[in-house]
Formats: C-alpha cells, sequence, structure tokens
C-alpha cells in the first residue's frame, strides 16, 4: 500500500510546493510510491483521507490554526515544509510589530473589524501549534533533500536531516569564507541540508534553515571584531527568517 | 621508495611543456593548485597557465583526492541488494604542487589507513595517483610549518620541483617519477652548484614563517596535553566555539568519516556513501540509544586537540598536524590553531603520562579482505523475545563459520536504510549459524524487527576483540550482565555451560537484572543454565509492576552482590564479566572489588558508536582507544583510569 500524502498551505508564497511541481518528470517516479491526494498547485481533485500531511506557511489566524489541527487529526505523520512552516521565516519579521500597527500599515483605515480573514494575531511556525513529526527546512527546500525526506517516510526510516552547521557543507564545497570577502554569514550557525547553496554561489547564508544554537556572545562579539563588522550587519541578517521575540527582551 | 635523490633541472619552459603534454595524453586526469579568488584550491587543469607554483596554502588539502568529500562505496538494486557493487576508483591522477606539509599529511594517512585492515577505496586511489609536489616559495600567513619540521620533505613524492633562479629542479623520488620524466619532459643533468641551490632555496623561505610553536616534538607534544587534560583552557577557549567543525573539514590529518545510504526517488536502486564527519559535531559520537558520549562542546574541542598530539601519536608515532595553518584560517573566532594552543599551554609544563593507553595486536579472528562490502546472510529464525527486543537466527550465505569469540560484533546491513552493530549473542560454534537480539531504537533496527524467516542481510565481521576464554580456564567465574548487556552475555553463557567446556572452569555465578519482569530477555533459556552443573543463575528486576508475577529479587543488580557469601569466595581465582549500560559499571564494580576480586581479573564490554569497524572513522573513540579495534571487551584494570571510559 502506497502511503497516502496530502500538501496544504497557509500564509507563504507555496514556492515551497512549486519545488515539488518542479521536481517534472521526477514526479512519475514520486507517484510510483506515495498517492498523492491533494496538492491544490497541481491538481484539482482533493480527499480528506491521507496518512501524510506537508504543511507549507506560517499560522497567523484562529482559522488557519483551527484547519491546522483538523490536518493535524487526519495525519499519521505531519511533516512542516520550508522555513515559513519550521521557523515562521520571514513572516515573523512582522512580529516586531503588534498587529494592530501592522493592519494599520498595511491596509490604512479599511475596516476590518469581523471580518474573520483579517483576524490575525502574532505570526507562528506549525510546530507551535501541533506536534510536528519531521522538517524540510529552507525556503525554499531543496529538492535533493525533498526526495530524501519522501522516500526515507516511504521506507519507514527517519529522514536524515544534518544536526550540524552550514560551514560543514560549506567546507566540503571548498568556498571561500564569505567573511573573509568582508561578508557577514549565518552559515556557521545554521542548520545544513542546503548544500551550501547560497554561500557557494557567493551570497551570504540568510539562516532559513534555522538557527542550531546560539552562539556565545564573546564568540560573536571577536568574530565581527576579527572580520571588521558590525553588530547591524548581523542583526539585519538574523532578522530575516529568524525572529525571536527573546532576543528583543 | 626509490633511494636515489637523482636531481634533475627543468626550465619554465619546459616544465610547461611537461605538464601540457600530460593534459594531451589524456591518460591521467591532471589536478593541479590554482587560484580561485584570492584563494588557491587544487583542481583540474587545462592547461599550465593555470598552474600557481608559487601558492601559500589551498583552502581544502588533496586529502579530496583521497578521500573525497562523498564517495560511493557500494551501489545496489533494492530488491536484490546483495549482488552489490564494490565502486572502485581505478582513474589515474598526477596531483601537481603539494607542498611538504600535505605531502607528510598523506603519508600519515597512508599509515592509518593502509593499517591492517586496510581501505580498498584509499589504496586504489593511492596507488593510481603520481604526485608532484613543489617546495614552498611563499608561506602563508598562518602557517608554522617550519616548527613542525614539515616545510620540506625527502619522502612521499615522485617528483619534487624546487624553484631555483627562474628554473626548476626536480628532485626524483620515486621510479614513476623518472619514468614520467623521462617521458614526457626535456631536462639536463643538475651541476653541483643546482643542488646547492636548492638547499639556500629551502633555507630563505624557512627564515620566512610568522608563527612559531614553541613545543617540538611528538614527545614534548605528548607530554603537554597528558600534564594538561584538566587545564581551565578547554573551557576558556571551547565557550567561543561555535561548533562548525570547519577546523576538521580544512585539515589535511582529519579523516574521520560518516557513513550513509542514499535510495532512488522510486525506491529501486541505493548507494552507500562515505562523507567527511567532524569531532567537533555533536551528533558524532551519539549512538541509536540516544547517548552521545562526548557531550559537552569542551570535551569534543579538547578530543580534537588530544587526537593530533597524543592519541595518534602514541598509536602510530606521529603529530597528526603538519602546521599548514588551514584550521587558524577557517576558524571564526580563532581559537582552532595548534600553534596558538600548544603556545598558550606551553606556561603549565608537561609530564609524562602514567596512564599510556594501551594498543592490542589485530586478533587473529578480525575478518580479512575488503572492508565495506558485507557478506550476504539469511535470516532464519524470527522470535519476538519481549516487547522490545527480537531474537535473529542468520546463517551467513557462503556457508563459511562466522569463527568469532564470545564478546565481539557484527555490522549487520539492510541496504537503503545503513548499517548498525550488534554483539554476537550466540557461542562460536564452527558454523555460519550464529544469534542477534535486536532492540528496536533506530532505523536500521527499526527495519529489521519488521523481516522475516527467509529475508536477506549484509554482513561484516566479526569485529572488535571479545573475551579470551582460554586465559580464563580454571578458574570461578562471575557474570554481571544488566538490561540488553545480557545480549553479548548469552554467548560468553552458552561457551561456558556447553559440556565440552564446562569442565575448564569451576564454578558460574550468572546475575542478570533488568527493569521489569517482561522485559527480561532470554526466559525460556534461564532454567536450561541453572541446569548445568555447578552454575548458579540469580535474577533480579528494578521493579514489578502491579499484574506481573515475580518470585525473585527486586532491586538493582547491586543488591544482589552481598547474597554471594565472601568468605567461601575464592575472589583472587575469580574472573567478573561484566556487560550493561554505561550508568551500571560504576556501581558493579564497587560491588566487585568489595568481594575482593581484583581488577585485573574484571572485564567489561563498553558500548560506543560503533561505526565502520576497523578502528577508521573515529566515531568510537574513548579518549585514544578506538572501542571497535581495541574493545568493545576491555580488562578493567587497563582502562580503569582511561579518561572518557567510565565518566
Amino acid at each position: 500500500m502506497k502511503p497516502k500524502v496530502a500538501f496544504f498551505d497557509f500564509a507563504s508564497c507555496e514556492g515551497c510546493q512549486l519545488q515539488i511541481a518542479n521536481l517534472e518528470e521526477e514526479i512519475l517516479d514520486l507517484i510510483k510510491i506515495v498517492d498523492v491526494v491533494s496538492f491544490r498547485e497541481v491538481m484539482k481533485e482533493h480527499s480528506d483521507e491521507y496518512d501524510i500531511s506537508f504543511i507549507e506557511g506560517s499560522i497567523m489566524r484562529p482559522m488557519d490554526e483551527e484547519r491546522l489541527k483538523k490536518i493535524r487529526n487526519r495525519s499519521k505523520t505531519l511533516v512542516a515544509f520550508g522555513a515559513c512552516a519550521c521557523i515562521g521565516g520571514v513572516n515573523k519579521i512582522r512580529n516586531q510589530w503588534s498587529s494592530e500597527e501592522v493592519k494599520k500599515e498595511v491596509y490604512g483605515n479599511s475596516n476590518l473589524e469581523d471580518n474573520k480573514y483579517f483576524d490575525v494575531y502574532q505570526t507562528k511556525a506549525v510546530n507551535e501549534i501541533v506536534p510536528v513529526d519531521y522538517y524540510i527546512r529552507g525556503c525554499p527546500p531543496s529538492r535533493e533533500e525533498i526526495k530524501k525526506v519522501i522516500t526515507a517516510l516511504a521506507l519507514g526510516k527517519k529522514p536524515d536531516i544534518p544536526n550540524y552547521p552550514v560551514c560543514v557543507e560549506c567546507k566540503k564545497n571548498e568556498n571561500i569564507c564569505l567573511f573573509e570577502l568582508g561578508k557577514f554569514c549565518l552559515g556557521p550557525i545554521t542548520r545544513a541540508g542546503c548544500n551550501a547553496i547560497c554561500p557557494t554561489n557567493g551570497e551570504p547564508c540568510d539562516g532559513c534553515r534555522g538557527i542550531l544554537k546560539k552562539p556565545q556572545v564573546q564568540c560573536v562579539m571577536d568574530v565581527l571584531k576579527r572580520y571588521d563588522l558590525t553588530y547591524e550587519e548581523m542583526k539585519r541578517r538574523a532578522l530575516l527568517y529568524n525572529y525571536n521575540e527573546e532576543d528583543e527582551k | 621508495m626509490s633511494k636515489s635523490n637523482d636531481v634533475k633541472i627543468i626550465t619554465k619552459k619546459e616544465l610547461d611543456n611537461f605538464v601540457n603534454s600530460l593534459i594531451k595524453e589524456k591518460k591521467f586526469d591532471v589536478v593541479g593548485v590554482k587560484s580561485k579568488g584570492e584563494r588557491f584550491v587544487y583542481g583540474n587543469i587545462e592547461s599550465s597557465d593555470q598552474l600557481r607554483l608559487d601558492y601559500d596554502v589551498t583552502i581544502l588539502p588533496p586529502k579530496k583526492y583521497f578521500l573525497p568529500q562523498y564517495e560511493k562505496l557500494i551501489s545496489f538494486d533494492l530488491k536484490n541488494p546483495l549482488k552489490s557493487k564494490n565502486n572502485l576508483d581505478t582513474s589515474e591522477r598526477i596531483i601537481i604542487g603539494m607542498h611538504p606539509y600535505d605531502i607528510i599529511a598523506l603519508e600519515q594517512a597512508d599509515i592509518v589507513y593502509l593499517d591492517s585492515q586496510q581501505d580498498d577505496f584509499y589504496k586504489k586511489r593511492r596507488e593510481n595517483t603520481i604526485i608532484i609536489g613543489v617546495d614552498i616559495q611563499n608561506v602563508s600567513d598562518r602557517s608554522f610549518a617550519e616548527s613542525m619540521g614539515t616545510n620540506v620533505t625527502k619522502s612521499g613524492f615522485d617528483l619534487l620541483l624546487t624553484k631555483i633562479a627562474g628554473r626548476y629542479a626536480v628532485t626524483i623520488g620515486s621510479k614513476k617519477g623518472s619514468n614520467l620524466l623521462d617521458k614526457y619532459a626535456e631536462t639536463k643533468k643538475a651541476e653541483k652548484a643546482d643542488i646547492e641551490k636548492i638547499k639556500q632555496e629551502r633555507d630563505k623561505i624557512a627564515k620566512s614563517y610568522k608563527k612559531e610553536v614553541k613545543i617540538k616534538g611528538i614527545d614534548d607534544w605528548s607530554k603537554l596535553l597528558s600534564a594538561n587534560y584538566n587545564n581551565a583552557i578547554w573551557e576558556e577557549k571551547s565557550d567561543k566555539c561555535l561548533e562548525c567543525s570547519s577546523c576538521t573539514m580544512v585539515c589535511p590529518t582529519c579523516y574521520c568519516y560518516d557513513v550513509k545510504d542514499n535510495v532512488s526517488l522510486n525506491l529501486e536502486n541505493g548507494e552507500r556513501i562515505r562523507t567527511w564527519d567532524g569531532c567537533l559535531l555533536r551528533d558524532f559520537t551519539e549512538v541509536s540509544g540516544g547517548e552521545v558520549f562526548r557531550e559537552s562542546i569542551r570535551d569534543r574541542y579538547r578530543h580534537r586537540f588530544y587526537r593530533k598530539g597524543n592519541y595518534l601519536p602514541s598509536r602510530y608515532g606521529f603529530i597528526a598536524c603538519v602546521g599548514c595553518g588551514r584550521c587558524g584560517t577557517a576558524c571564526l573566532p580563532d581559537i582552532a590553531d595548534p600553534c596558538d594552543l600548544i603556545n598558550d599551554l606551553s606556561v603549565f609544563g608537561g609530564k609524562d603520562d602514567p596512564n599510556k593507553f594501551f594498543i592490542k595486536k589485530k586478533s587473529k579472528s578480525q575478518e580479512e579482505g575488503i572492508i565495506h562490502v558485507p557478506r550476504s546472510a539469511t535470516i532464519k529464525q524470527v522470535e519476538k523475545e519481549t516487547e522490545n527486543e527480537t531474537f535473529f537466527k542468520l546463517k551467513l550465505d557462503d556457508g563459511k563459520p562466522l569463527n568469532h569469540e564470545p564478546g565481539q560484533f557484527v555490522e549487520v546491513s539492510v541496504f537503503g536504510v545503513g548499517e548498525a552493530p550488534f554483539g554476537i549473542s550466540s557461542a562460536p560454534d564452527n558454523t555460519p549459524i550464529f544469534d542477534i537480539v535486536v532492540r528496536k531504537v533506530g532505523d536500521v533496527t527499526s527495519k529489521l524487527v519488521k523481516m522475516k524467516k527467509g529475508d536477506k542481510i549484509g554482513i561484516r565481521g566479526p569485529l572488535g576483540h571479545g573475551f579470551d576464554m582460554k586465559s580464563f580456564e580454571g578458574k570461578h567465574l562471575l557474570l554481571a550482565s544488566g538490561g540488553t548487556g545480557v545480549i553479548p552475555m548469552r554467548s560468553v553463557i552458552q561457551y561456558l555451560t556447553n559440556p565440552k567446556n564446562r569442565k575448564k572452569y569451576k564454578d558460574v555465578t550468572i546475575l542478570y537484572g533488568c527493569k521489569e519482569p517482561s522485559q527480561m530477555l532470554f526466559s525460556h533459556e534461564l532454567e536450561d543454565w541453572k541446569k548445568c552443573p555447578d552454575v548458579e543463575c540469580t535474577l533480579t528486576v528494578d521493579q514489578c509492576p502491579e499484574g506481573e508475577c515475580w518470585d525473585g529479587n527486586v532491586g538493582l543488580i547491586t543488591t544482589l552482590f552481598p547474597k554471594i557469601k565472601l568468605d567461601e569466595y575464592d575472589s583472587e581465582n575469580t574472573i567478573a564479566i561484566v556487560i550493561g549500560p554505561p550508568v551500571m559499571y560504576k556501581f558493579v564494580i564497587k560491588c566487585l572489588q568489595t568481594l575482593g576480586i581484583p581488577d585485573k581479573n574484571i572485564w567489561v564490554s563498553l558500548e560506543r558508536r560503533m561505526k565502520c569497524g576497523v578502528g577508521k572513522c573515529g566515531h568510537c573513540q574513548i579518549n585514544g582507544v578506538y572501542c571497535c579495534k581495541e574493545g568493545p571487551v576491555f580488562n578493567y584494570e587497563k582502562i580503569k583510569e582511561l579518561p572518557e571510559a567510565f565518566e
């Protein structure tokens, strides 16, 4: 029996699902091992019977929360899919402000009261609402990793998601360290698995796969000093995907 | 290695011709040092113009050509995995531009990888590679090779280039090198003045090092580290560690690895991939049960330096640092540089290590042959032992006996999922049949417990050192096992209760404890063991939940010891064997000592992350000891002082 798989999106750009659509002819291999029963971006059929659900996007409203809980109840395995689902991602940047402030900034004086679609609260990652079995990280997730996770689930083994930082993959790719080039990169503390795609292409890591472990303050200061970088540069980069209320207190 | 130190002279133009004809020949994969931005890397070259023999240091060392970042060990068809193929790389390669320190690092890797139980993949690449070294022309800011004595080398190359006044001197290191030169290059004989010039050039460069390590020589490194195991420096420095393991990735003498199975999206084919791993990473020592044997970053940070300056020196006789300075450049908080560390530590002084660890010679029963490819075995019997454990009887399909000692282990492959180590649970009996017991904790075990009679798996082994049962003859035996420790202990018990062996030993006392009655393993065999002449078997459970039936002792295994009558106990002539979870050893050993059993009579079997099983991948190291190779069975007296063993 092939496992039944469903894809769902919440607050997101749907770029993660697009990564699956972009598997192109490999989708034929994919449907050999799983039955895709719901995938709004590529098919019109939908079924509420599934074993594995992939959740894309972050949770912003009470109605999202309700929908997510329903999906959780129906799924044997729930996978948080992409940065917004795994860590809140870009959507969390707005948690710097209250929902009222945000609504005012975006919608001006439009009367949004009693409109459930605009009943937003502070952005949450999926695991802040329901238990998550596995995470496919990244913005967007790498196709290689998506395939790895799906084959692992089909084989009944735990997906092998690295528990070490991007530097490991970056070093294996023999890149010049971006710090040496005067750029602040989050690679040393960001979870790997992307094969260091950004640094390999000359762009600093933005931490889209989530921070592994916060470094000691003294260490950060030493590094900034050694490479003549500012605290502001670091802060800006850390904010993009990894806004954390705790840090702001 | 040829003894001749024949030297030829080649002009810059002729050197270019030489390199270009090697490229044109298309017989070899021609690799050289070329620029990458402001830095340098080893890579394929298309023309001699790309060669940068004036480089200071490359980002990665040339180890990537011998132990690639990602290497396919075997490929398999999931429907028929045991027809798996060995993927030996047979391409011929020439590497141009290796600096002496990298050549020396490669010679060290030879010792590790071509040591008993040779790595076939490494060996093949090594045989098929011609090394054209070059003497350093520009010293990297971070290098301290001169003070390590690794800035020059007399061996390890086929040819060695030294730039002298616009020309190159070519020192011939091997017949292979000499033949290559004869065939592809125009050279002339070196004059005496040229030889003198080589020395002058080397001396001149030697003076341009900015960094110098104050402690020199293998003995002094070892003494310094031995004396400072508990120095506050490890904590101070590691507080700044980002745990990124960049230091080990760029190191020419770090070659620990991990192995993983990858499967194609249609689940038809798979590959077993070896990739670089680093001891600074937390998961490096994690076993599938979740235990991490080097949890604190201080211990991991320290481990890296001890491996370089103490463990490998004791084992192989070299300092596993060649002073290239790559780690110093790569480490963002700049705490990885061995030169800085040793210099900082040098003020504290050194001393001889009274507890130099021991290294056993290879045992007879360790497997010979290709180390990465498993043998096929068939599951002959599967039985659920308890809620969590499943018993397997396995038969090697080649019909050869496993020939193990009690206490040894095998690596079991479930293709597509991976490998995991299991203690052999049956006594050696000269047949291809043996037992293992599987507790469902990780991926391999979860898959294994779902397998059925007739299914095929892969076996590597027997691996490690077991109990030398012969040396226990004529003694009393006290066997203490806790939890799953009874699984390998069963091999010892079966051996001792075998009528053929029973008379060779005095009485046997079996103590076995587990959490609850329902978790007791081999419950159907316990009665048989008790029936053997002069065998006593006492069981205990930590607790007996309501509804379960138990008429034996309740309490930890240590509560069984006071029941052993001391005055009747011939402790000097008793051998004690302890196998259990890490937490058990300390307490049980104390009980044994109370009984008067000398430490030299106590034997233990330790659990660590045994991945390769042949002392190469580095995961199971307890301090400097490879648990998979020297162990898992150890004499307590010999390792009681070994840091990390019982902490």
